[in-house]
Parts: C-alpha cells; structure tokens; sequence
C-alpha cells in the first residue's frame, strides 16, 4: 500500500481535530523512513565496557581538602595493599557486572560476569557465577569469550560437574578492554574445529 | 590463565528494578544513570539504540563506524549523566547531541577524497535538511519505542513493509478491523509522545 494514502490507514471518520494530529504524524513517519535493522551484538543490549568508562572528576575541592584526601589515599592505599597482601590477593574491591541469560540451548540458565580492576601487568581478573547450565558429556566443555568486533577471544574454560549446581569460576585474561567488548558462553566439545553455539550472552 | 571451580555464590539478578525503570521519563533515567544505576542505563539504552544507530547509519553511511559510534554515544551517556540538567531542557535533546557529537567525530575521521567542484548545484538536501530530517527520524524513532508490540509492528508494516491493510491482516493472521484499531490507536499514541515535553 501507498502510506501516502492516509485516509486508508486512519481511517476517513476522524474529527476534524484529531485527524490533522494523526495526519501531522503519518507525514512524520512516511518523512522519517524506517528505523534501522539493528545488527544482533546491538540489539542484545548494552555492553559491559560501556560501563567501565570512569566518570569526569569534579573540580570542586579546594587546595586544602585535595591535600587531605591525598593523605588519606595514602593511607587507604597502604591499608589495602596490607589487606591483600594479608588475604592472599583475593580481597578484590572494585567490579562491575554483566548479566547473561541463557538461549534456547540452556533456557534455565542465568550467570553474572564481574569484572574487576586490572591489575598491575595489565590482566583483567573476572569471575563468572551462574547456575542452570545442563552437564555436558566427556569431552563437553564451556567456554568463556571477549566478543569484540564480531571477533571471539578465549577468555577460559570449565565444566558443570553436577546439573543443578551452581558455578563459580575465576578467569584472568591479558586483553585490554575497551567500551565497545562485551561476553559470551559457548558449549565446545573436545576435537571439534568449529566453535560451538553459544550457551549464555549478556541480557537484554 | 587461572581457572577455578569454587562453591557456588551465585546471587540472583531481579527483573523487578529493570520493570520498574522501564515506565521512568528519560530525565529520571538520566538522574539514576548519574548515580550508576545499570538497570536505568539498560532501559535508557532500549529506548535509543534504534534512534542513534539510525543517526549514524545515515551519517556515516558505513555499519561498521555506525557500531563504534554507538558504542561511544552510550559510553558518553553513561560518563556524562550527571552533567545533564533537567532545568534546562528536555532529556531528549540533550541525548540526540551527545550521539550526534560522537557521529560527528568518526565523520571527521574519515574524511572522503575531494573530487572535481560540479558546475551545476547537486539536487541533494543540503546541510540544513539534512540535519531536520536527521532529528525527524530520530524523534520517530525514539516514539515508536513507546509504542507496544503489537502497535509497533502494524506501524512498521503499513508503512515501510509495502503492504496493503488487507495484507497485514492475513500476514498477522487478525481480522482486518482489529489492524485499523491498531494503527488508528498506534498513530494517535505516537501524537502524544511526540507533542510530549520530552522530545
């Protein structure tokens, strides 16, 4: 049909009023055109690496309480390295989240991926929990990826000893992040070439 | 790489905060965003993506930057929230500048090569239609997000799908009447969102 025929998709029984409102935004929608197909990493929802951008310091602390706060980074900085020091280097304090749900391989399943501040060689520790996911045959395994770009870096692989119990894993992975990556979970299997169908991806 | 299996610590993820955000003003996103509320940004996200993309698409003209301008765009919102004020203007303005900046940065990157000067004006909107046709779509866009699905879809098809009323009925499988309440009511949701304050 014609859209430009606007008495048809209308309707010709309007009042006056109402039918050059209706009629100001049919001409909107025949002026604006349709909106785009959005490619599926988009439409899957925001990434993970959007967030990760720091917020712009504000500039409102005088000379002094800069000065102080300065100190008490010291300090902090010097308690926390005590702390992780004290505690084996697991005390990590600062992550951010990404939700995952399962696809129609794994409808039960559901995950979160925290991924935390690099460290000082530039590795990005995560730790992926998550429970639904079915156990896999002998040579079944999962596989954790970096999307980015269309392009699948291996971030680590596990296994689901028992259905039906939860999982938490712990990755560390030398990619340096940027706003756009985001995480996929991928079922593999030992000896196939191909990479498998992916199990988990972020939430929309 | 390290890998470890650990006794489980899953916590749930509610849907409750993302439901709840899902009825929020954009303004009121903004504010939560600000604050680092990601369920907000999800829904904030939702509700532009198609409008940005569409931007930069018909900008750049190239998915690929297309995609990294959105990235930015969204990446820029998230940074920058606490900087939009309500007192000032509507949310939606103040976002449609945010992902134009971002579109107009990756056009400045790729400068396409001069050719000859034409002797004859080009029949082309110009500069300033483009850019009104530009903030026409995107306001379209962004309305239609505030359509339901099955509003959505009779819009999308009778106007861009090519199709005759009659062959969106036997398309959907519903009766014909039922596609004209749909439209007429679609259309005239559209004309509140869009005589809104908030576009």
């Amino acid at each position: 049909m014609n859209p430009s025929d606007f008495d048809e998709l209308a309707g010709g029984d309007l009042e006056p009023g109402e039918r050059e409102r209706l009629r100001s935004v049919h001409d909107l929608l025949v002026q604006a055109g349709p909106p785009p197909e959005l490619p599926p990493h988009l439409a899957a929802g925001p990434t993970l690496g959007m967030t990760l951008v720091r917020p712009p310091r504000r500039r409102i602390l005088t000379r002094r309480v800069a000065l102080l706060a300065a100190a008490l980074t010291v300090l902090a900085v010097a308690f926390l390295f005590g702390y992780l020091a004290g505690n084996g280097g697991n005390g990590l304090a600062h992550a951010r989240t990404l939700r995952l749900t399962g696809t129609r391989i794994a409808p039960n399943a559901l995950a979160s991926l925290r991924v935390y501040r690099s460290d000082r060689a530039g590795n990005w520790p995560m730790k992926l929990s998550g429970m639904g996911l079915p156990k896999l045959g002998p040579n079944g395994y999962y596989e954790v990826f970096l999307v980015r770009k269309g392009g699948y870096e291996p971030c680590g692989a596990f296994v689901v000893k028992n259905a039906g119990t939860p999982i938490d894993v712990t990755l560390n992975v030398p990619y340096r992040l940027k706003p756009s990556d985001t995480w996929v979970v991928t079922r593999e299997r030992n000896g196939d070439e191909e990479r498998g169908p992916v199990v988990l991806r972020p939430t929309t | 790489m390290e890998l470890a299996l650990d006794p489980p610590r899953l916590q749930a993820v509610p849907d409750a905060p993302l439901a709840a955000a899902a009825t929020a003003s954009d303004a009121d996103l903004l504010a939560r965003v600000a604050d680092r509320d990601r369920d907000a940004f999800e829904v904030l996200y939702l509700r532009y993506i198609r409008s940005i993309y569409g931007l930069a698409l018909r900008r750049l003209r190239d998915r690929e930057r297309a995609e990294d301008a959105v990235q930015e765009t969204f990446a820029a919102i998230w940074r920058s929230a606490s900087s939009y004020r309500p007192e000032r203007g509507p949310a939606a303005p103040w976002l449609y500048a945010i992902a134009r900046n971002a579109v107009v940065d990756r056009f400045r990157g790729h400068i396409e090569p001069t050719g000859e000067v034409p002797d004859l004006a080009s029949g082309e909107p110009g500069p300033a239609d483009r850019a009104e046709t530009a903030y026409v779509s995107w306001r379209v866009h962004r309305a239609l997000e505030a359509l339901s699905e099955r509003e959505r879809e009779v819009v999308e098809l009778a106007y861009w799908s090519g199709l005759s009323q009659s062959e969106v009925a036997e398309y959907l499988h519903i009766p014909l009447g039922t596609v004209k309440t749909r439209t007429r009511s679609a259309l005239s949701k559209l004309a509140d969102v869009l005589e809104g304050d908030d576009l």
